[in-house]
């Protein structure tokens, strides 16, 4: 371990989503402004599955994003950049050692961690999720100078500690992955293709897979069986388990009901930039009141969750509600699907 | 810019970071806000954590009581369930299982209990006693 001081000149800037958040700070840094909801939109960073037999914390899996590095890894192949994704290092000492030269040579470097030991994280939120993303990008001794787009501003982190967060184990391990873009962007990047193509593959993704759990037909499934909870595991149970749904849907960054206005401000900023595409705008018009609809559905699920034993609102009608705003986001992507540019 | 319709909570967690959100405003424009967490996070993470407080406190009874090995204490401790600890630890899920038996950890190799030090993030004295 080299005592090396350098600090990058890395603008942090905060924002919703973690790894779209971190991918924006890097094209920022080499030069190409594009804003968290255009990073978060071609990087298809919106998804939805629902897996009930695999368990998280004691309840199903619920994922409103998708795999890990995604969103780095597809805007870069949509915009044609050159980026590098290091996806496995065996050797912890030598994922550290790369990221050091890396540092030394300039490059800020994007790495996937866990959060439950992440060590300036609030107590309350360190729960065992590895899908978390941060940029380093400074080293003093034995300290790391990390942006962490969740929190308002850079953190320090000793080597231990990051060593550890970066082969936190269990599901979606990070195994010490680590991004980062290759040179300056100098030519101008024409986002148009990038965007029809980030549109196509979200569209793909939440209504063309023909499997049941992903997508909106996830989201249906997930509505059909948040029914039948009560009956089938006892109140106490049920309202854990929607409390799952919710911690998905609101914590962890903004979480999946907060995705929903990102995509809605992506889509927004497409249709700017297509001209006051009226499609576009619309659809994301349709996306907010959508998005609306999810902070409503967490307001109920709530209430539901403070008195577990005996439930203010009907489990009924919140599946009512999942479903209403399934068939409302259908629309949209439908609505979407049929765009000519 | 602050939040006014969250209430602010300022000796917990949630009132000590404040988080950015987007937001959707009637007219097809989206705002961005900088606030602390809203009720609805707060009550689902209470809720979250008094089960898991809970969980925590039946496997200490338990182990005090000398049915289950300090394993089990840790495992809740660290929010884990025995597939998760597998994976950390580096061993099969029966073999986990096997071990929050106190007869037979009692009787782990040092090299074993390393093995779980590690995963806890904790030294091998540490487990051996709880508090």
């Amino acid at each position: 371990m080299a005592a090396t001081n350098t600090i990058i000149n890395f603008t942090h800037r905060q924002a919703g989503h973690c790894e779209s958040g971190a991918t924006s700070n890097l094209y920022k840094f080499n030069g190409l402004d594009i804003s968290e909801p255009m990073a978060f939109g071609i990087g298809n960073g919106l998804y939805f599955s629902y897996i009930p037999f695999l368990k998280i914390q004691f309840a199903p899996m619920i994922s409103f994003r998708n795999l890990p590095n995604m969103v780095f890894k597809r805007s870069t192949t949509y915009l044609g950049i050159d980026a590098t994704v290091v996806k496995k290092v065996k050797d912890p000492k030598e994922a550290m050692e790369m990221l050091d030269s890396n540092l030394e040579k300039g490059i800020p470097t994007g790495c996937q961690v866990g959060v439950f030991q992440l060590t300036f994280f609030p107590p309350e939120y360190r729960m065992h999720y590895n899908m978390h993303n941060l940029v380093v990008f400074g080293k003093e001794g034995n300290m790391y100078h990390v942006s962490d787009t969740v929190m308002e501003t850079p953190q320090l982190i000793t080597y231990e500690d990051l060593l550890r967060v970066r082969y936190a184990k269990g599901a979606f391990a990070p195994q010490g992955k680590m991004y980062w873009i290759n040179h300056r962007i100098d030519k101008p990047v024409d986002l148009k293709p990038a965007i029809i193509m980030g549109i196509k593959k979200t569209v793909y993704e939440m209504i063309g897979i023909p499997f049941p759990l992903i997508g909106v037909k996830g989201l249906r499934w997930m509505a059909r069986d948040l029914k039948k909870w009560p009956a089938k595991h006892g109140n106490d149970t049920a309202s854990f388990y929607l409390g799952q749904i919710l911690r998905m849907a609101e914590d962890f960054g903004t979480g999946g009901a907060g995705f929903r206005y990102i995509y809605g401000a992506f889509l927004k900023e497409a249709g700017e930039l297509f001209g006051n595409h009226e499609g576009l705008l619309e659809a994301s018009e349709m996306m907010g009141r959508t998005a609306n609809k999810w902070r409503e559905f967490t307001y109920m699920g709530a209430r539901n969750c403070k008195n577990r034993s005996k439930p203010e609102e009907d489990y009924g009608t919140l599946s009512e509600k999942l479903l209403e705003i399934a068939a409302d986001e259908q629309k949209v992507y439908e609505k979407l699907k049929k765009l000519r540019f | 810019m602050e939040d006014n319709h969250n209430p602010v909570y300022k000796d917990d967690a949630y009132g000590k970071s404040r988080e950015l959100s987007y937001n959707y405003l009637e007219g097809g424009n989206f705002e961005r806000t900088v606030g602390f967490h809203g009720e609805a996070d707060r009550v689902v993470l209470q809720q979250a954590w008094d089960l898991f407080r809970e969980r925590i406190e039946d496997a200490r009874q338990r182990v005090l009581a000398g049915k289950a090995s300090p394993v089990v204490y840790y495992m809740e401790k660290n929010l884990l369930d025995p597939l998760n600890l597998s994976m950390m630890a580096g061993m099969s899920v029966w073999r986990v299982k096997w071990h929050m038996r106190p007869g037979v950890f009692k009787r782990l190799k040092n090299k074993t209990l390393q093995k779980y030090a590690d995963a806890f993030n904790i030294t091998p004295d540490q487990l051996m006693k709880i508090e």
